[in-house]
């Protein structure tokens, strides 16, 4: 079994994505071996209103949600995100949030977003928080969108200790509190895999020696990215097969309550 | 090199990639990848990497951009043996490597310290690293020297040229009839974003490769990691008309189609792997690029065997 807890359907303002409707992504899951993903609105990023975004995601994963695990974009500065929350939670049987206080241009410290993030674990809804979309580098000329700084996350996790988040696209958590041992900090956040290092400098086996397997989840950012790395790093890891397991399917699935 | 083969079930999960699974997974989206089994379970090659004494054969994989670690690195041996064992690990046969000094531009000194330390990695590691010969052109002779002498002297396959100048000033040209003189490529460090790169001033980028190789079509250039941040959709563009520069794969980013439309755009022998330290990364995206077996086989180290065999001395 693998659960992916970093995919998304949807175009991106930017950059053409294939594999993007519900269809041609489980098409893609099938050829990986890839059991079951969350997915959320990689449009929703760009959209205005968010709302349309998580709309468009509810109507691609209606009869597949056994499959494809819908999480909601919300930006809580958006006139009715408490609406829209409800209605994601309630009628779209969304289980989890997908942040972009970069993109959408607000500060995880800020009281509206505290606000979301109390409602959202109030509901027992996960929140997620990509630390990119893409590499700066490659960006458009029209904007200029800063990866979350970690010690953001760091604040964050620490101030709302009973919500629960799992960090994307990140790398460099060993050189800050949230990927070191005995770092003080509650066990309310896991760290996807899709930009960790396997050899060489081997952060993600720093993170299993640090955390705990428990605290590492599969993810791959298809169809933003191939999903192929994140599986040649579970494949190539020098760690035992119970973790493996951990991190390929269990630790998302105690989560996800699947 | 021996390739045994082992089946190995879920029970006993090998560690390591197979050169099969590699090729095999993006055909195995276009056939519809159900009869497949899981992919912890499917069959492993074990190759004996590294125990080749033929540094150049058909049918390997080739790393065409990596780096062995500059000796102020307090853990460079250390860290040089990780880059072996990773290599390992991926089934990566062979790694063309450079080293480059922390700070540049580079003096001559530099260089052919790093160049003498890329020497002795290619002794310590025979068989799995080729060197390239890292200079700074505006040295003039005494970076056509080294050029020479580590091409003919030192067996090094290459130039690896960085960020000291953008390729098509003419510092850069007495390199690249040299290295036509000698039959190696050039694996030049690029990028292109929307913005000024303050800290690289002369970056060059792949319209500027294509540029230089409309003046050089003898030239063998090799345009630097197009997934290494930059716009890789316009560098693939870019370089499209330009037969003689070849785009290489690595770089960090895993951004899905890459592959594709690099082959796409510049053809199938015009796309070389590498990781520059990205090892699953680079990787990983041409296992999952949607392209034949035979395809890859030519990314992965075909047109690199290629063109590392049109040398002249």
């Amino acid at each position: 079994m693998i659960v992916d807890v970093n995919a998304y359907l949807g175009h991106f303002a930017f950059r053409r994505l294939r594999h993007n409707t519900a269809e041609s992504l489980l098409a893609l899951m099938d050829s990986k071996r890839i059991d079951k993903a969350v997915v959320s609105s990689a449009s929703a990023i760009t959209y205005r209103n968010a709302q349309a975004g998580n709309e468009e995601v509810a109507e691609e994963v209606r009869g597949r949600s056994y499959r494809l695990i819908p999480f909601a974009v919300i930006n809580p500065f958006y006139a009715g995100w408490q609406d829209d929350l409800k209605i994601c939670h309630e009628q779209f049987g969304m289980v989890g949030l997908r942040l972009y206080p970069k993109w959408h241009n607000y500060q995880l410290s800020s009281l509206c977003c505290r606000q979301l993030i109390d409602a959202a674990t109030e509901r027992g809804m996960i929140i997620s928080i990509p630390i990119r979309v893409e590499d700066n580098r490659q960006r458009s000329w029209l904007l200029n969108v800063p990866d979350v700084p970690l010690e953001e996350i760091v604040e964050l996790v620490k101030a709302r200790s009973k919500a629960r988040f799992i960090l994307l696209n990140g790398i460099g958590y060993t050189r800050c509190p949230l990927g070191r041992k005995d770092n003080g900090l509650p066990c309310n956040y896991a760290i996807g895999l899709s930009r960790l290092s396997a050899v060489l400098a081997n952060e993600l086996g720093q993170l299993i020696t640090n955390l705990g397997a428990e605290r590492v989840m599969f993810g791959t950012g298809m169809p933003f990215n191939y999903p192929d790395p994140a599986l040649v790093k579970l494949e190539v890891l020098d760690t035992s097969e119970p973790e493996k397991e951990k991190i390929r399917s269990k630790n998302a699935m105690a989560w996800l309550r699947l | 090199m021996t390739i045994p083969r082992i089946i190995s079930g879920p029970q006993a999960f090998q560690p390591c990639i197979s050169r099969r699974t590699l090729l095999k997974s993006s055909a195995a989206l276009a056939m519809g990848a159900a009869v497949l089994p899981p992919a912890h379970s499917m069959a492993v090659e074990q190759s004996v990497a590294g125990t080749s004494s033929d540094p150049i054969r058909n049918g390997k994989v080739i790393d065409c951009h990596a780096h062995l670690n500059h000796r102020s690195r307090a853990t460079w041996e250390a860290d040089d043996r990780k880059l072996i064992e990773a290599a390992d690990k991926l089934r990566i046969d062979q790694l063309c490597c450079s080293i480059l000094t922390p700070h540049r531009p580079a003096t001559a000194d530099g260089f052919r310290e790093c160049n003498r330390w890329t020497a002795d990695g290619m002794r310590r590691f025979r068989g799995r690293v080729l060197g390239y010969c890292y200079v700074n052109p505006g040295y003039g002779r005494e970076a056509l020297e080294e050029i020479r002498r580590c091409v003919e002297d030192r067996g090094f396959i290459g130039i690896k040229l960085y960020n000291e100048y953008t390729c098509t000033e003419p510092v850069v040209f007495p390199i690249v009839e040299l290295a036509i003189e000698l039959g190696v490529p050039i694996l030049h460090h690029a990028s292109h974003s929307h913005y000024f790169v303050e800290d690289q001033p002369r970056m060059s980028d792949a319209g500027h490769l294509a540029e230089l190789a409309r003046h050089y079509p003898e030239a063998m250039l090799i345009c630097a990691h197009i997934s290494g941040g930059g716009d890789w959709e316009w560098t693939v563009k870019a370089a499209r008309h330009a037969p003689n520069v070849l785009l290489d794969t690595s770089g960090s980013v895993t951004d899905e189609g890459t592959v594709e439309m690099a082959v796409a755009v510049a053809g199938i022998d015009r796309v070389v792997f590498g990781c520059d330290s990205s090892m699953t990364a680079g990787v990983g995206k041409i296992r999952g690029a949607n392209l034949s077996t035979q395809d890859k086989q030519k990314i992965l180290g075909g047109n690199m065997v290629r063109l590392l065999g049109r040398r002249k001395s």
